[in-house]
């Protein structure tokens, strides 16, 4: 028998608790035999808790290396972050090029996805492979979005696509970049498929699922899907790959030196760019809807506001049902599920029915006077106030602006 | 000016059923209203699709009789390049096939053609032998190009909805069935990549905290309205959804 004897009254003897009056003892003072830290649920719970977020939120994946951490340590981990070094590839391996559209010379959502992957593609196994991005000049924020060179690369409405494609190709041979990836939308999908077109290079459309070992695309109506190596050439469905989140990278400004010859004897005798305008355009298409639900009475001022704003008027189904706006601006299950890339709520209380048609929307904003609606859960910015104040005064600041500007 | 619609062989996406690709007949309701002489163009064994192409408003389409699942674009670039069609439609993507919407573009680089892309409206330009073509573009632009013929065009599903089937129509119509020109080279035609079962793959989610920054700035209990409209005002900016 090698454990030793316990002796239970000099146990209790230790715990004894200095006192004036009778003795106590301070039962939770173990002397303990075992070597295994003794947990402490609590503090574990109390250093799971992610910070900067109005509600509590708990980050239980974490839980297991909070046991080992000093629990005192747990609330000054954010100031402690110190800004991360700028990564820098200074002599890369190969080149992975991601075409970048930057509507408005902002990247999007998308464009920050493909990034994402051209960046995975780049460290994929011994990794050292640099990324450029092929992105109008003068994009801050591509280094943060993972690129290491930015080669300038104009989305000129007016450019045709056959010449962006040659330009393209000409950028492809001189620099030889092992991937060139794509987002699967409008007209980068359209220069995917000229250039596999004219060069002939192995191109798989409309990825689903990548990594750097396999791509993978559906086809025959999504009863099977063909899978193989990442070719050359690539375009991403949108929201397959994660954006980059790590440390920013370089951006360097890189030239190509060949420029390619316009392409000769095009058959394109001009060409002229209309601007969408939100007032007319269908639910399903536009980038920003302004919607009202029953907790807007002043309508007239609602469709003016829309139409200041220059979003596209929406609305939820009791408005609709009321007849105060057309049936066809109803937002929701049995209306129009958006795209769009931001909602401005205004007194709709959000309805299981009605979020199911925000679901894809990136940004919302909500206006309502219940702090508990479902609608002020879902937004990024919620304003708990009467709509029927914020409407006119949301008229009056941008009046003020127009007129400043 | 003679017009060629290509037909894909099209699956129903829901009942995996033969059926005419929906962009295909918006295609059709396209080069219906340009006027002059249209016919469809199909390369493979005799389908379904091709008499409901007939149904929504072609009357005469040529087969080329290419064996079940071989590569059509030799065979569409030769018929083509003896009919001379000016104009040539077809759908921006197929449906329920390989779906790539590559073929138009491999297509325009064997026959040298300009290719447009995303049509949803085509009209006659105002000099001869010139066509004007409405593309759609994101978030509702839209970009007008004129071009002179031959040309293809590919089409978006925002053109004008097909015309309604008409079963006479259907009936009356005439498939004309052409041999293929060279029957060995269909052999061996290999697919570059491998096949397996579809696997449903869940998109990643949406949030806005991803991008937005601090999630901690985002509930304001009553500020006064003013403040409330700047608030909005500067979100919009800041997210880059409009610039006042
Ligand atoms: C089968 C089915 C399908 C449906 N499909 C849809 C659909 O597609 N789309 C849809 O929208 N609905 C749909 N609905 C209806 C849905 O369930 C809700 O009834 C509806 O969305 C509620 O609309 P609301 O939020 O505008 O109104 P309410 O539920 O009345 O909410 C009004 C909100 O405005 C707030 N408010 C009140 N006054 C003010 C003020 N002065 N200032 C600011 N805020 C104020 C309130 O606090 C409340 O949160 C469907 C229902 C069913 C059963």
């Amino acid at each position: 028998m090698s454990r030793t004897r316990r002796d239970p009254r000099n146990e209790r003897e230790a715990k004894s608790v200095a006192s004036n009056t009778r003795r106590r003892f301070d039962l939770g003072l173990v002397a303990s035999t075992s070597r295994r830290p003794r947990r402490d649920p609590r503090a574990e719970f109390a250093s799971a808790e992610v910070e900067g977020r109005s509600r509590r939120r708990f980050d239980r994946t974490q839980t297991t290396a909070a046991i080992a951490r000093p629990i005192a340590e747990a609330p000054h981990r954010r100031q402690e972050e110190v800004k991360p070094a700028t990564r820098i590839v200074e002599t890369p391996a190969f080149l992975v090029f991601a075409v970048l559209e930057a509507p408005k010379n902002r990247l999007s959502r998308f464009d920050r996805q493909v990034l994402g992957a051209a960046r995975m593609l780049a460290d994929a196994k011994d990794g050292g492979g640099a990324v450029v991005a092929l992105a109008p000049a003068g994009l801050e924020e591509v280094g943060a979005a993972g690129a290491d060179r930015i080669l300038p690369f104009a989305d000129d409405l007016a450019l045709d696509d056959a010449s962006r494609a040659a330009q393209l190709r000409a950028a492809m041979e001189s620099l030889e970049p092992r991937h060139v990836l794509f987002a699967e939308d409008g007209r980068s999908a359209d220069l995917a498929r000229r250039l596999a077109a004219s060069t002939g290079e192995s191109f798989l459309a409309d990825v689903v699922y990548l990594t750097a070992k396999q791509a993978a695309r559906r086809k025959i109506g999504m009863t099977a899907e063909e899978f193989g190596a990442p070719p050359r050439l690539v375009s991403i469905g949108e929201d397959r790959v994660a954006a980059y989140a790590g440390a920013p990278c370089e951006a360097r400004p890189i030239e190509d030196e060949t420029h390619a010859s316009p392409a000769a004897g095009s058959a394109i005798v001009s060409v002229e760019t209309i601007p969408g305008d939100p007032a007319s355009l269908s639910l399903s298409e536009t980038d920003f809807v302004v919607s009202a639900g029953n907790g807007v009475s002043d309508f007239e001022a609602f469709k003016a506001l829309a139409a200041e704003l220059s979003g596209t008027p929406g609305a939820s189904r009791v408005v609709c049902d009321a007849g105060l706006m057309p049936r066809g601006a109803q937002v929701g299950a049995s209306g129009t599920v958006l795209a769009a890339d931001c909602y401005l709520a205004l007194g709709i209380a959000g309805a299981p029915q009605h979020l199911q048609g925000v679901a894809a929307c990136e940004h919302v904003i909500a206006v309502n006077t219940d702090l508990h609606a479902a609608m002020v859960e879902r937004a990024g910015l919620a304003i708990i106030q009467d709509a029927q104040r914020v409407m006119p005064a949301l008229r009056e600041l941008l009046e003020e602006r127009r007129n400043a500007s | 000016m003679k017009t060629t619609v290509l037909l894909s062989a099209a699956r129903h996406p829901v009942s995996g059923r033969e059926a005419l690709a929906r962009l295909e007949a918006q295609a059709i309701a396209l080069a219906t209203r340009l006027g002059g002489d249209i016919r469809g163009l199909h390369a493979g064994p005799e389908s379904d699709a091709l008499r409901e192409a007939l149904g929504v408003g072609l009357s005469k389409i040529d087969r080329i009789d290419a064996p079940n699942g071989s590569d059509p674009m030799e065979d569409l670039a030769s018929h083509l390049r003896a009919a001379g069609p000016d104009l040539i439609l077809a759908g921006r993507r197929g449906q329920g096939g390989l779906d790539s919407g590559l073929l138009p573009y491999r297509l325009a680089e064997r026959l040298g053609l300009t290719l447009v892309a995303d049509a949803i409206a085509i009209e006659a330009g105002s000099e001869a032998g010139t066509v004007r073509i409405d593309q759609a573009l994101k978030k509702g632009d839209r970009r007008r190009v004129t071009v002179r013929l031959p040309v293809i065009v590919t089409v978006h599903p925002l053109a004008p909805p097909p015309a309604a089937f008409a079963y006479g129509a259907a009936r009356r119509g005439m498939i004309s069935t052409h041999p293929v020109n060279d029957p060995i080279r269909q052999e061996g035609q290999g697919s570059e990549w491998e096949e397996r079962p579809y696997r449903n793959r869940p998109k990643l989610m949406r949030t806005a905290s991803a991008s937005s920054g601090d999630a901690a700035e985002k509930l304001f209990v009553d500020p006064d309205p003013k403040e409330a409209a700047r608030l909005i005002l500067d979100y919009l900016e800041r997210n880059g959804i409009r610039q006042f």
